[in-house]
């Protein structure tokens, strides 16, 4: 059965940067290029980013309010069956929620935010959130397999 | 070079925005900065030209859908044209292709719109 175990305990690589939207570019192209690295194809690289870049996205739009100054860690572990990617904040815990988004409801209520979570779901194959001791943890996996 | 750039004009009664490059959270303020003129100044009749734009994450797409209902009240629509396949699927993820006309070409979009009903 697959388990995140398979992931070694430490990354094998990490960056930390600055809650800057600017930086948003980089990130999805560091992850493409780690991506491919581990062996994905590069169209599941270019979704694997995407998702990433939602993900930071809201690390910097909702825990940290868009403030500049403050440090999230992306951290990378490569294993045969996939790719796990951890991004690692303070600031507000994440206020996810389960209920599934519904389009029409949204453009009804004229909402412009709510669908990265989505694109996130979507694209991988688990997203998770966990905040201990004040630090916010967002985990992500794919693997190589097809759902 | 900046790496999101948009223009805008008016093809008959159709306001068409076409968008280049990167679109993401740190761009959409002024994608959205453009879309709001357009209505302002009472367009409702809005195509949004893909043809290069090369990648777009949920803050843009947040955009069309925050002001769909405003331009669709008022007898018009947004509509999106030559999208490439990356953007597109991007757009099916979500589920955009159910909900919004997604066309080929510019000009095979332009002939979908209807005219704007005549202000009393």
């Amino acid at each position: 059965m697959k388990n995140s175990n398979r992931f070694p305990s430490k990354p094998d690589f990490s960056i930390t940067i600055l809650s800057q939207t600017q930086l948003l570019k980089m990130v999805v192209e560091l992850t493409r290029h780690i991506s491919t690295l581990f062996q994905f194809p590069v169209a599941e690289a270019q979704k694997i980013s995407l998702a990433i870049d939602e993900a930071v996205t809201n690390v910097i739009k909702h825990s940290y309010a868009n403030k500049s100054d403050r440090p999230l860690t992306i951290e990378y572990y490569a294993a045969p069956a996939g790719i796990r990617i951890r991004i690692l904040y303070r600031g507000l815990p994440p206020d996810i929620s389960d209920e599934e988004v519904n389009i029409g409801r949204m453009i009804k209520k004229k909402r412009k935010g709510g669908l990265g979570v989505k694109l996130m779901k979507t694209i991988m194959d688990s997203v998770t959130y966990r905040t201990v001791d004040g630090e916010n943890r967002c985990e992500m996996i794919k693997w190589r397999e097809a759902k | 070079m900046k790496s999101f750039q948009i223009r805008s004009k008016m093809v008959n009664s159709v306001a068409v925005l076409y968008l280049k490059g990167h679109l993401d959270a740190h761009q959409v303020a002024r994608f959205e900065k453009e879309l709001v003129r357009m209505i302002k100044e009472g367009n409702f009749n809005i195509l949004i030209n893909g043809q290069d734009l090369s990648y777009i994450t949920s803050a843009g797409m947040g955009i069309i859908m925050g002001y769909i209902d405003e331009v669709r009240e008022k007898g018009g629509d947004i509509k999106l044209c030559a999208l490439n396949e990356r953007v597109h699927e991007t757009f099916d993820l979500v589920g955009f292709t159910e909900i919004y006309d997604f066309v080929p070409n510019e000009q095979s979009a332009l002939e979908k719109f209807k005219p704007l009903p005549v202000k009393a």
